[in-house]
């Protein structure tokens, strides 16, 4: 009896795991449209939070900008995730050409935000020439916590399943984070310094638009996409 | 005349009728007697028939489902066409022509042979009579020579004959072997299908194997037969002589210890814990009422064989019971697997201070589970004192302290003789600790941050704040709607390990509260809170904060005048000797008091006859019913005579469950040593000691240990880096003598952690006792060994000043080394590495090194390796490991003085 529960208990978790994989499938998207548009800051932003740097000072500087909130000159949100959260089919998830890169320089991570296909292997460099270390808190995949000291110009690590956010920080400079988005589908996108996005070549249809900000959290927005044609899209973030 | 006349009569009448009614009177009974003795009388004949019918069908699907998928397989029909062609070749084509020309020509050559051998023969035994004859002549004195020339022509006729004869069988060998090798092909072929369907022909003479007899086209399964295990020596007789226990079980259980049978109902089913639990301990060895109890030797009906007939003491143990008796064998109930309920049964028995009022074997030196009361005049505001003796669940539910019941004037009465009987030691504490300065509970800047303190150094592995909080909870954790068997705030709930706090100032002040923080031992030598060594300003905040929880509530006049009454006194003392107060707490004047309860040993063992259901015709007679409403209840079944004061837990019935099953397990039944887990291993007790230990000062709110607990880390998910130390495998993490020394007397490890490690100001009984237990846990055999750190070799200490330095990892840009402290805030900083030597394993630093992730998930510390320079070692990463290890166990000693350095460390396992 035991035992066949902990079967069913298998079977079940399996067909969880694997629905939401198994649920996309990349067919040829002729007539795709696009949606792109921009995510501001509703009301007054918040002064920027500055960091006092009391470490490594000839490599990392005296004060950091934090990287929590930035919000451009017309509100425009930095480092936004905007996904698609339902789509069911669309173009292949092509596999990078080019490795996606995450480096530290001047002790700080470039890019806060990166997305990358599932699969991929990131590289990551230490520009920096110090000890600095990265530590991620992952549920799906394995989290890791690998030193890089001066020596080692640059290390890999492959992220295989789908996840997002998973956090990543350096454990050397405590105010050193960033995240690592991994999708398991190509319509994702990450809000420049003017917090535009474009994502494009998506399937006419409907769609939940999903919007994650690690200070802001998460929103929702629905989107309707029509073939060859860019559905403009305009969001506001607060702090809650 | 008349008498003949009769005998006629007597002779002519016919019996016929009779004679058939007997006989068929004697058909009936002789049918029903076999019907009796296979069937009616012998149900587990039928089960075991059909089980075996069951497992015959099982085996022949299972032979079908192993066919239809060789069937399918495309390598085996493939082998298949190969052997039809193979066989093929060899009865036409060439090969057939080969093999027929090698035929032929053997048969020819065996019939030679045969002649051969015949003459060989014939000339063999002529040459035993012509050497016979030889001696003869010799013996008579007869002419030896032409006796001598007929054996000499002989011999050359064997010799002849013999080359003859070994020319032949080398032929025919070599013949034979060209035979083989034209047959190879079949026999391959034939070799890999016997390989490919090993599994069908293994399932084949299973099934063939289960078949006793054929009578045509009809097999004959095994006869039904009684299967017992004998477990020698298990039980004693009246005259306290061993006596085996038989156990029939299986002769209907037949599919308990094979597996396929999990879909089965009983008495069929495959035990659902085969695996784990029979492995471990096989039927045949152990049968099955060694755990479940019931009738094993029964086998005439169910009832019987479960037990569940009037005056059989030990019925079939069910649900969470089952695990009733793994206390017999396992010492330590609490690191069995599968033995949940029991352990979490002792665990509540233990800790609700039952043994305070109940003596049960083996728990009698137990400590009182109650505060310390010598004192309570200075702790307490005697009105809520009042409140609380009557009735402490309205106060707070989750207290481990139970309603009595009392009504208001005898809680007055209770209160009366506490506060008197106490005055004495009273005065004599509060002259010594004067009221504190610098407490204020108005000033908002001094609660804040005395919050933040109790925030910040783990109040809350121990301790809830709120009303209907918790914090670390004995038992299940379940708070369960009161079902008219309550006494407090409408809920029975599992209670916590340590009071909650809110409303702490409507019972106490800030005098108390404030030298209580500063050293709980100061008040109460036994009290298992330990010191945060608070400074003085710390306190003062935490008190303020606290006096900030609730206010006090004075009671009427006439009720606090009461307390002084010399009669409310005397009542009192009547009550708290009457109640068994003294179970639980030191009280002044009660210190000879003894246990009040009766004793429980071998209350498991007790028949439904022995137990008194008072008026209470609507509980069902069975123990487990009694029980449940005597613990839920406990005086429901008190009469209009018969009085009883067992007080009221208000215990949620998940946890009375479990407390049944550990009661259910004290019984007189004493298993013989053999049977035993591990009687004798002084690491089972040192686990069980520690355990206990570990329970008592509650490590385990703050300390995930080997697995278990750590309720503080759930405030802290956000950032586990800043949670207590996980302690798993610490017995091979740490030194010996270092731990001993840091439970005496804690030293911050961790600069980054605002929590503490409380000074538990344990006895140096009790830190042996934990400092063994974490031996034991980490499978050591001895926890010293000397090692001379002297030898180094001076090329490692190089090599590692080289790794640690910032060119290479960088070592310090974290860790502290000595007193120099690495840049940036404590919150970054990571353990002192000249703290290694003496409190880390040598060996134990070497697998962190390599790993640190694996024995400390989620740990601040990055892993270097693989990835180690290639400049140091020739890349070699296992000695750049040893040198930085052999670095850390000299690091901080002054440089010229290293050698003949003393390290104790432990061996690694298994040495
Ligand atoms: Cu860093």
């Amino acid at each position: 009896m035991h035992r066949l529960m902990l079967g069913a208990v298998a079977l079940l978790t399996g067909a969880m795991l694997a629905a939401p994989g198994s649920a996309y499938e990349g067919v040829d998207v002729a007539d795709g449209g696009s949606i792109s548009g921009d995510v501001k800051y509703q009301g007054d932003p918040p002064a920027p939070a500055k960091i006092v740097v009391t470490k490594d000072n000839e490599v990392c500087g005296k004060e950091k900008t934090s990287p929590d909130l930035i919000v451009g000159a017309d509100k425009g949100i930095a480092n936004v995730v905007v996904r698609i959260s339902n789509i069911q089919k669309g173009k292949k998830l092509a596999p990078a050409t080019t490795p996606p890169t995450f480096d530290q320089k001047g002790c700080e991570y470039a890019p806060h935000v990166l997305a990358f296909p599932a699969g991929s292997t990131v590289q990551i460099l230490n520009s920096d020439g110090i000890l600095h270390n990265v530590h991620t808190t992952s549920t799906a995949n394995p989290s890791f916590n690998q030193a890089q000291p001066k020596f080692k110009k640059t290390i890999e690590a492959k992220i295989d399943k789908p996840e997002m956010p998973i956090k990543v920080q350096c454990d050397a400079h405590g105010w050193m984070h960033a995240w690592w988005i991994s999708e398991d589908h190509p319509y994702y996108a990450v809000t420049d310094a003017k917090g535009a996005f474009k994502i494009a070549d998506v399937p006419p249809g409907d769609y939940e638009l999903e919007l994650w900000h690690e200070t802001l959290g998460k929103q929702t927005q629905k989107v309707s996409v029509k073939a060859k044609e860019d559905a403009k899209i305009s969001v506001q973030m607060t702090k809650k | 005349m008349a008498r003949r006349n009769t005998e006629i009569d007597e002779e002519k009448k016919s019996r016929s009728v009779l004679f058939l009614l007997s006989a068929v009177a004697l058909l009936v009974t002789g049918l029903w007697a076999v019907w009796n003795d296979n069937i009616s009388r012998r149900p587990w004949k039928i089960f075991q028939y059909e089980f075996r019918n069951l497992e015959y069908k099982r085996a022949q699907d299972a032979v079908g489902a192993e066919s239809a998928r060789l069937e399918a397989d495309p390598q085996y029909e493939d082998l298949q066409k190969q052997l039809v062609a193979a066989r093929q070749s060899l009865t036409e084509g060439e090969t057939a022509r080969q093999i027929a020309d090698r035929q032929a020509r053997l048969a020819a050559l065996e019939k030679r042979l045969a002649v051969v051998d015949l003459d060989l023969r014939f000339v063999k035994s002529e040459l035993e009579e012509a050497w016979y004859e030889l001696d003869h002549a010799r013996e008579f004195g007869q002419p030896e020579e032409p006796r001598r020339a007929r054996i000499d022509k002989l011999e050359a006729h064997r010799v002849e004959t013999k080359k003859q004869y070994d020319d032949l069988t080398h032929q025919k060998e070599q013949l034979e072997s060209e035979m083989k090798e034209l047959q190879a092909g079949v026999k391959t072929i034939e070799d890999k299908i016997a390989d490919v369907s090993a599994e069908r022909t293994k399932l084949e003479q299973r099934l063939e194997g289960m078949v006793v007899l054929h009578v045509g086209p009809l097999k004959m399964l095994q006869v039904p037969r009684i299967e017992q295990a004998v477990i020698e020596e298990y039980d004693r007789n009246a005259y306290n002589q061993p006596i085996a226990r038989v156990d029939r079980c299986v002769s209907c259980h037949s599919g308990i210890d094979k597996p396929g049978f999990e879909d089965q109902a009983n008495p069929f089913k495959t035990h659902p814990d085969r695996d784990h639990l029979l492995s471990k301990h096989p039927p045949d060895k152990f049968g099955c009422t060694p755990c479940h109890d019931g009738q094993g030797a029964s086998v005439n009906s169910v009832a019987q064989a479960h037990g569940d007939v009037p005056f059989w003491e030990h019925p079939l143990l069910r649900g969470e019971k089952v695990q009733a008796r793994c206390n017999k064998c396992h010492m330590d109930v609490a690191d069995v697997d599968h033995a949940d309920h029991i352990a979490m049964g002792q665990k509540l028995f233990e800790n609700l201070g039952c043994t305070g009022c109940h003596l049960v074997e083996g728990l009698e030196e137990l400590p009182k589970v109650g505060p310390y009361l010598r004192r309570i005049g200075a702790k307490v505001d005697p009105s809520w004192l009042t409140r609380w003796v009557t009735n402490p669940h309205q106060f707070r539910p989750s207290t481990k302290m139970p309603n009595f019941l009392f009504a208001p004037e005898q809680g007055t009465a209770v209160a009366a003789y506490l506060l008197q009987a106490s005055t004495k030691e009273s005065q004599e504490w509060l002259a010594q600790y004067p009221a504190p300065p610098g407490v204020d509970a108005r000033n908002s800047t001094l609660v804040a941050r005395g919050q933040q303190i109790t925030e910040q150094i783990g109040c809350k592995g121990c301790h809830a704040f709120a009303p209907g909080e918790h914090g670390p909870r004995l038992g299940a954790g379940v708070d369960e709607a009161a079902n008219g068997a309550d006494t407090g705030a409408g809920l029975r709930t599992s209670k916590d390990i340590a009071p909650n706090l809110a409303n702490i100032a409507e019972k106490t002040n800030g005098r108390w509260i404030f030298h209580w923080l500063k050293n709980p031992r100061h008040f109460s030598p036994v009290s298992r809170m330990p010191s945060l060594r608070l400074s003085d300003d710390e306190a003062a905040a935490v008190t303020s904060y606290l006096l900030t929880l609730g206010a006090p509530k004075p009671e009427p006049p006439e009720r606090l005048a009461a307390l002084a009454r010399p009669e409310t006194i005397v009542d009192g003392e009547k009550l708290v000797r009457k109640y068994g107060c003294a179970g639980c707490h030191d009280i002044p004047g009660m210190e000879n008091e003894s246990r009040i309860g009766v004793e429980l040993s071998a209350f498991g063992g007790k028949s439904v006859e022995e137990l008194f259901f008072g008026d209470r015709y609507d509980v069902p007679r069975t123990w487990d019913d009694w029980t449940l409403n005597k613990i839920r209840t406990p005086r429901v079944y008190a009469t209009e005579r018969i009085e009883q004061v067992m007080p009221q837990f208000d215990l949620p019935d998940e946890d009375i469950k479990e407390l049944r099953v550990f009661l259910t397990s004290r019984n007189e039944h004493v298993v013989p040593v053999k049977y035993r887990y591990k009687p004798n291993d002084p690491a089972q007790k040192q686990i069980v000691d520690g355990e206990r230990l570990i329970a008592k000062y509650n490590c385990s709110g703050c300390h995930q240990i080997e697995g278990k607990g750590g309720f503080i880390r759930a405030f802290y998910q956000e950032n586990l880096s800043l949670a207590p130390p996980i302690l798993y495998g610490e017995g091979a993490k740490v030194q010996a003598d270092w731990l001993f020394n840091f439970l005496k007397g804690p030293v911050p490890i961790r600069p980054w952690l605002k929590l503490r490690m409380p000074t538990f100001n344990l006895s140096d009984e009790d830190t042996n006792v934990l400092v063994d237990y974490f031996t034991a846990r980490a499978r050591k055999d001895i926890p010293f060994v000397y090692v001379d750190t002297g030898a180094i070799a001076p090329e490692n200490i190089a090599a590692a000043k080289q790794l640690m330095s910032p060119d290479y990892f960088n070592c310090f840009s974290c860790h502290v080394q000595g007193d120099k402290n690495p840049e940036g805030p404590p919150e970054g900083w990571a353990p002192n590495l000249a703290m290694a030597k003496h409190r880390l394993n040598p060996d134990w630093i070497l697998q962190w090194i390599h790993d640190p992730q694996k024995l400390q998930p989620g740990t601040k510390m990055p892993s270097f390796y693989p990835g180690g320079p290639d400049d140091v070692f020739g890349g070699d990463e296992d000695r750049q490991i040893r040198a930085i290890r052999d670095y850390l166990m000299v690091l901080g000693l002054p440089e010229g003085n290293r050698a003949g350095t003393q390290v104790a460390q432990r061996p690694p396992a298994g040495r």
